[in-house]
């Protein structure tokens, strides 16, 4: 299956191509790319169906990172088609023309890493925080725990330990329970 | 004897059959329960519901239908009950029958559940006239079968009274109509299965699907008078059907294994059948049952 | 998405102490305890007959929050058969006694649970389950789960464990029959004396209210 990275590096240039495993292939691309590469992809090769679509956030290098999961449902082989997209100007053009299921990814990545999908349906309405007013939840410099402290507090009395000592004093140095213990 | 006596006694007996009603709806989650390996409820569980339901306080405000559809719903039994001789011979529980009532039996038997599918209507609860139409059209279907077995019934005795379709079939248990006219029995005994809303013609309530459906929206003193308005209506149907069927009762003893054996028909076939859909149900019921109600009459017309 | 302003912080009170009297055995303002009512002779002992019924015919309100739910199932069939206790599911609010938080309970699942939990008829009992419900459990430091349970509803018992097993729920199933009984699982009465209180404490979180204040 390397052969479709390989024409995919010569078509549409790729930065980088990986072969996790023999039916997971990953390859990394320009975003300016994408639609093109999904449209070909989608028209000229098995890899017909989009099986997810997911965010990550780099805080540090300022990027986030889209990933579309496409599968050739006859071979059982997925594609990963990954893209690095600017922080601050989250944009990315939207793929709900090739594949209509992708309007309900793009609207769950729009409220939770406040990416913005110009065109597609659906960009801004909640689906499932509601009257949510903080930056979004996962976005890596959203704080949870400060956040949680100041609108949900805690009942009086809750103990914090520290896992790895609890466990120690619990169970020994090895850490866990063995059968012969 | 008088009539204020004879009121009295049916106003006794109304409560008789509520509470006959509640037990054996009580023996029925038992039985239910034992098929599903469970220990169960007691059988006077339905005893306790009723009483809680009463003494819950209610503020639920709808429109006027939603208000007067459970008084439908128990009128609908009580009056069902009142029409229908229980015991022969006993002046108490003989109740007002005359000449004619089987027809308006058959008009009693679907009363309740037009007034319910109007206040239903009223509820605002989607699944109240979901449920509503699904059981209309159910009843639509079974009421076929059942007519049909009625007309049967009554061109053999050349009378509409249920009074007089009893004494034809005294003298034997081969005069009873179980016997007599089998295939009017077949087609009637079918319909009750609709009647009675147990599994597989459960599509009224349907569990999974629209949950308790037309009564959803319904708590406190208007659920109660409809459970008993439900108890009642079960227990009059099944004094119909032994009247017709199984040649009456001559003992309280005798109506009262007569009519659990009649009511346990259709829990047994509940027990082990899952549920049609609303077409399939339709379709089954103006299939062979129709064609065996047919048959029944035909089969007094010839002979 | 725009970035809206933070919202202010909560101020939280404690609920206020010294409940106005109740009737006897925990009868509150919907059995409402007339004049009439209070000069009854056998007024202890209907009550004690109406909390008999109450505690021996609890129908369950049929909705799962959180992963506890899993747990709610198995009490229906064979092997733990709640229905020997006179208990059932119901799926409508409008026939429920008892509203189960089954775990952790998102925000917009609050909103529900409010919702339903108005819609219940009096009186209604309200049962905190699992860790989550008590002080937010495993999912604390969630953005979108509360922590604490009473401060939005009126818990009557909570049943501690992450996940408690059925043998648990069954437990304390019997101990809120007890309760009943004995006229102490009074939540409800809770719940409209400090009115304004939990109003409050649930518009702190629920930011897009859009419901009635009270849910008839």
């Amino acid at each position: 299956m390397m052969h479709i990275l390989d024409e995919i590096r010569e078509r549409f240039g790729a930065e980088w191509q990986n072969e996790q495993r023999p039916d997971l292939l990953q390859i990394g691309v320009q975003a300016k790319t994408i639609v093109p590469l999904l449209t070909w992809l989608k028209a000229h090769t098995p890899f017909v169906q989009l099986t997810h679509l997911s965010a990550v956030d780099w805080i540090e290098d300022g990027e986030f990172q889209l990933t579309y999961l496409l599968t050739d449902p006859k071979a059982h082989v997925s594609l990963m088609v990954c893209t690095r997209i600017d922080r601050e100007q989250a944009e990315a053009e939207s793929i709900h023309a090739l594949w209509p299921q992708a309007v309900t990814y793009e609207q769950e990545i729009n409220e939770m890493f406040g990416i913005h999908f110009p065109g597609s349906p659906r960009q801004g309405v909640p689906f499932i925080l509601e009257g949510w007013n903080d930056i979004p939840p996962m976005r890596r410099d959203f704080d949870t725990v400060a956040y949680m402290n100041s609108h949900h507090p805690s009942r009086p009395g809750r103990e914090h330990t520290d896992p790895r000592a609890y466990i120690g004093k619990v169970f020994g140095e090895r850490g866990y329970l063995h059968d012969d213990d | 004897m008088p009539l204020g006596i004879k009121i009295a006694w049916s106003f006794l007996g109304v409560l008789v059959a509520i509470a006959y009603g509640l037990v054996i709806a009580g023996i029925i989650r038992k039985v239910m329960a034992r098929i599903q390996g469970r220990i169960g409820p007691p059988v006077w569980q339905q005893f306790i519901d009723l009483g809680k339901v009463i003494f819950q306080r209610t503020a639920t405000r709808h429109g006027w239908m939603f208000y007067l559809a459970p008084i439908f719903r128990a009128g609908g039994g009580i009056g069902l009950y009142l029409l229908i001789p229980v015991v022969i011979g006993v002046p108490a529980l003989s109740n007002f029958s005359f000449n004619g009532d089987l027809l308006l039996v058959m008009y009693f038997i679907f009363f309740g559940s037009l007034g319910m599918a109007l206040g239903a209507a009223d509820s605002g609860h989607p699944h109240s006239p979901i449920g509503i139409s699904r059981g209309l059209s159910q009843m639509t279907a079974y009421e076929l079968p059942f007519a049909l077995a009625m007309v049967a019934l009554a061109a053999q005795v050349h009378s509409f009274s249920i009074h007089d379709i009893i004494m034809a079939q005294q003298g034997g248990i081969l005069h009873w109509n179980l016997f007599a006219n089998p295939l009017a029995a077949i087609a009637a005994f079918i319909a009750f299965l609709g009647m009675n809303m147990y599994a597989p013609f459960n599509i009224v309530g349907a569990p999974q699907e629209i949950p308790v459906g037309p009564p959803t929206e319904y708590n406190s003193i208007f659920l109660s008078l409809m459970m008993s308005g439900r108890a009642i209506l079960a227990v009059a149907k099944i004094v119909l059907y032994m009247d017709l069927f199984l040649g009456g009762a001559h003992s309280i003893l005798a109506a009262f294994v007569k009519t659990i054996i009649i009511y346990f028909w259709s829990v047994f076939v509940g027990a082990v059948f899952p549920r049609f859909r609303t077409e399939q149900a339709v379709r089954f019921f103006l299939g062979w049952p129709t064609v065996a109600g047919i048959a029944g009459v035909l089969l007094v017309l010839i002979r | 998405m725009d970035n809206k302003p933070k919202s202010t912080l909560p101020v939280l009170v404690e609920p206020p102490k010294g409940a106005q009297p109740h009737g006897p055995l925990g009868h509150g303002y919907f059995l409402g305890e007339t004049k009439r009512q209070q000069a009854l002779p056998m007024r202890e002992s209907l009550a004690k007959i109406k909390n008999w019924f109450r505690a021996n015919s609890l129908w369950v309100m049929a909705y799962g929050t959180g992963c506890g739910g899993i747990e709610l199932r198995p009490l229906t069939t064979a092997r733990f058969d709640f229905e020997r206790f006179g208990m059932a599911m119901r799926p409508t609010p409008r026939q429920s006694n008892v509203i189960i938080i089954s775990g952790y309970l998102a925000v917009k699942s609050l909103k529900r649970v409010i919702r339903a939990y108005e819609q219940m008829p009096s009186p209604k009992w309200v049962v905190g389950l699992g860790s989550c419900t008590i002080n937010g459990g495993m999912y604390w430091d969630s953005y979108n789960t509360i922590n604490r349970l009473d401060l939005y509803v009126p818990v009557d018992i909570y049943i501690a464990g992450c996940m408690p097993r059925p043998e648990a729920l069954l437990a304390g199933f019997g101990e809120l029959m007890k309760m009943i009984k004995r006229g102490e699982a009074n939540g409800w009465n809770h719940y409209l004396e400090n009115f304004d209180w939990y109003k409050e404490n649930q518009k702190k979180v629920i930011n897009d209210w859009n419901m009635p204040d009270y849910n008839w």
